[in-house]
């Protein structure tokens, strides 16, 4: 990725400035206007789904690639992912994935070119 | 107990200062999984793109790991603003849950004291806080928010520190090492631990498929329709096991 695929410095302030107000609002919104806001069983029940639903997603395209025009393809970082989940559900540590998967993937990179 | 109001500020900073001390020395242990993550977000955000400055701004600003390395991704595409907030929001959505759980505790603190806990809450604060003070008769006393804030201000210093560290090691590491993929594995070891259950884990491998299947659509809008997925599939097998238990 090349610095010239920005499209300018104030797309990504303007990024930063509503990811900060989104931290705000998230996690002071309730302790600010705690006493105004309903939250009904159900929807609370329901939240619980989504922040798992959204960090699931945004990794998919990087261990299932689609590309224009080709579709889907296969990618060692899919390897690398999916070793690192083991390593998780045997040591329960994130540094441990996080360390794995790398070593998978420069390996496979080595053998595979 | 003494009846003396005059005495009663200083017990109740006493008070304060221990359970302060209590929370310090309960986060302690879980510092250095804090400082592993901020140093994979740091150097995440230079690999992604952002210029140094950008990344100092990020992480000063914007203080939250799985949402920064959410919006990393649809950044560098340049993906529409309200789809970055929209993502970094509901990456975020912990937050309230916990907020609405933390609002008896708080509630009597004035606006900018609440406003402060709340932006200064992390997960780890919140889960050694409510296990130890749910049951509590009394909400609200300064042996709460002591606790509290024990618990959270290390990890404040802990992440920054980490964080600017990475930004900087991360400027100076080669692209071929893929570094950027130590985000990927990142945000996937935040998500395994999530599925224990079975509508949580249905909920992972439908959002996991629709946004798969949904990557022809531009601007990372597969990330929105596996969010509905997630939640809708992870509603209706909760149903289900209710029914059937």
């Amino acid at each position: 990725m090349t610095a010239g695929l920005w499209p300018s410095e104030i797309y990504v302030y303007g990024a930063i400035a509503l990811l900060t107000l989104c931290s705000v609002l998230t996690r002071a919104g309730f302790l600010l206007f705690g006493d105004h806001i309903p939250l009904p069983d159900g929807l609370r029940r329901a939240l619980r789904y989504a922040p798992a639903a959204a960090l699931a997603a945004i990794v998919v395209p990087d261990l299932l690639p689609w590309r224009p025009g080709e579709g889907p393809v296969f990618d060692l970082r899919l390897l690398a992912g999916l070793a690192g989940i083991g390593v998780f559900l045997y040591t329960r540590s994130a540094m441990l994935v996080i360390l794995a998967g790398m070593l998978v993937l420069w390996g496979l990179r080595w053998v595979f070119g | 107990m003494s009846a003396d109001p005059a005495a009663r500020p200083d017990a109740a900073r006493a008070e304060r200062a221990a359970a302060m001390r209590a929370g310090m020395r309960a986060v302690a242990p879980t510092l250095i999984a804090t400082s592993t993550w901020g140093l994979v977000t740091g150097v995440a955000m230079v690999k992604s793109g952002l210029t140094e400055s950008m990344a100092l701004a990020m992480t000063l600003l914007v203080y939250a790991g799985s949402a920064q390395l959410t919006s990393l991704p649809l950044i560098a595409i340049g993906a529409p603003l309200w789809l970055v907030f929209a993502a970094g929001s509901v990456v975020n959505l912990r937050f309230v849950i916990f907020g609405a759980a933390l609002h008896p505790f708080f509630r009597h603190l004035s606006w900018p004291r609440r406003l402060a806990l709340g932006y200064f809450t992390t997960d780890m604060s919140f889960v050694l806080f409510m296990p130890r003070y749910q049951e509590a008769a009394v909400k609200g006393t300064p042996e709460q928010l002591g606790f509290f804030v024990g618990a959270a201000a290390p990890g404040w210093v802990v992440w920054q520190s980490s964080s600017i560290l990475g930004i900087f090691l991360g400027a100076m590491v080669p692209a071929s090492w893929s570094l950027d993929f130590a985000a990927v594995l990142a945000v996937l070891a935040i998500t395994v631990p999530l599925a224990n259950s079975r509508p949580m884990v249905t909920a992972i491998l439908v959002a996991a498929g629709a946004a798969w299947v949904s990557q022809p659509l531009p601007l990372r809008m597969g990330l929105a329709v596996a969010v509905i997925c997630g939640v809708a599939s992870g509603m209706w097998a909760e149903r289900r096991q209710r029914g059937r238990a």
